[in-house]
């Protein structure tokens, strides 16, 4: 199920002409039950460091977030990667997410029911929490960022 | 040039959706959608002018819907969405005119609509206070710098917090008469949202005036009520804690078990439920 799923959005990639960034959003966000994995998010929080590409990953982000209910999955793996983003990628990130911090403060009451009638939504609304405390903290920010720089540093020369 | 796939929806559209005639909570999507416009746009305009072209006078049910909205959007919304409330009080006031007291509804529009329009007055009054009260340091620097304005202040959002008290026991007995009814019952969440902003700033602003006054007795009055609403303020959150509706679906701030002491200084405030 899940393969054919993933042969349908590398389809979708090339038909609605995808940027090679966006695409990598698009898998790390996509409605998988797992991931995104750390390597994915990295490999995004990279592509953030140039102008043109930052725009095409923000874009995606946007409207995986403003996804409907029974999608959750994108809406929660989009703040964990916005979250991600915002420690490890650039700069650009942080003024985004500030922007438009009433895009996520808004998820902080969605709601969700899968088909089963179980409630999805909780997950999605302690992240949008968590992740506009952390937006509206500019001094936790830094330091957060700061702490990530710094591990970035020592896998860079470790390898 | 981000969230233009956003203003291509229709605003009337999910105006119309959010206070559909359904006895249930409005739709949170719908309602996100509208506060989403807002900022979007930048304007609350087109918000306010859909919602009073709904057609809505004959059905309390969708009254109260449309309450409950605007009072979301007031709170999340661009600060034009104050605003546009305040020019639009004479049609908020007309719906609470409306109904008599025949069902359970019409007490309740009646309530909502005359809370809706003081807190739309208090923050025509006081600039600097945004929908939900969300601490903002520089405003209790101003009240502090001008005592009077202060004293002012606080006497003000002791009135509104005041009116919200009362409304919410309406609401609560309203709910648990009809058995814990959803569509009453989401309009508690923006109550307790409010109610707790308020109460946050109360604290912090008494504190600096305690702290830059050199007449503690002048204050005593405000801490009097202050007091009184803190424990009205507990059992009003220990009541909803008992809603699962509410429970699920947001956190239901716990207040510290004593009162908060006023004149210390401004680091131990209990455990923070946000």
């Amino acid at each position: 199920m899940s393969t054919t799923k993933a042969v349908l959005r590398s389809i979708k990639n090339v038909t609605n002409g995808y940027s090679a960034a966006q695409v990598l959003v698009r898998n790390a966000t996509s409605n998988d039950p797992s991931g995104p994995t750390v390597a994915q998010m990295a490999d995004v929080a990279n592509h953030t460091f140039d102008r043109g590409e930052f725009l095409e990953i923000m874009d995606i982000i946007d409207r995986r977030l403003n996804d409907k209910g029974k999608y959750w999955r994108h809406v929660a793996k989009s703040l964990t990667l916005l979250d991600y983003l915002v420690r490890y990628g650039s700069e650009d990130v942080v003024i985004w997410g500030k922007d438009n911090v009433y895009v996520i403060k808004t998820l902080r009451e969605f709601q969700a029911t899968d088909s089963v009638g179980q409630d999805q939504g909780a997950i999605v609304r302690v992240k949008a929490r968590e992740l506009s405390d952390l937006l509206n903290d500019d001094e936790r920010l830094r330091q957060e960022r700061e702490a990530a720089s710094k591990k970035r540093g020592r896998r860079r020369r470790r390898f | 040039m981000f969230g233009l796939s956003r203003i291509g929806t229709d605003i009337s559209t999910s105006v119309k959706k959010a206070c559909s005639s359904a006895e249930t909570a409005p739709k949170r999507k719908h309602v996100r959608a509208c506060i989403l416009y807002t900022w979007d746009s930048k304007s609350s305009r087109p918000f306010w002018e859909s919602i009073k072209l709904l057609p809505i006078q004959d059905n309390e049910i969708q009254v109260f819907k449309a309450l409950i909205t605007m009072h979301k959007v007031c709170q999340e919304g661009h600060p034009s969405a104050l605003v546009g409330g305040y020019r639009n009080i004479p049609w908020i006031e007309s719906l609470g005119r409306y109904r008599g007291n025949e069902s359970p509804y019409g007490r309740l529009i009646h309530a909502y609509a005359a809370y809706l329009v003081q807190k739309l007055r208090f923050h025509h009054d006081h600039r600097g206070f945004n929908g939900t009260f969300e601490y903002k340091e520089y405003v209790s620097l101003t009240a502090v710098s001008d005592p009077n304005e202060g004293y002012q202040n606080i006497l003000d959002l002791e009135d509104l917090q005041d009116s919200l008290d009362d409304f919410g026991k309406l609401v609560l007995a309203a709910a648990t008469h009809n058995h814990g009814n959803e569509c009453m019952v989401s309009a508690l969440v923006p109550q307790i949202a409010e109610s707790y902003g308020i109460y946050k700033f109360q604290v912090s602003m008494l504190r600096a005036m305690y702290r830059s006054s050199d007449a503690p007795e002048a204050l005593e009055p405000l801490k009097e009520r202050f007091l009184g609403q803190y424990h009205r303020l507990y059992d009003f959150y220990a009541d909803c804690s008992a809603i699962r509706y509410l429970t699920s679906l947001i956190t239901i701030p716990r207040l510290p078990f004593e009162p908060p002491n006023l004149t210390a200084a401004d680091d131990e405030d209990g455990p923070d439920a946000r």
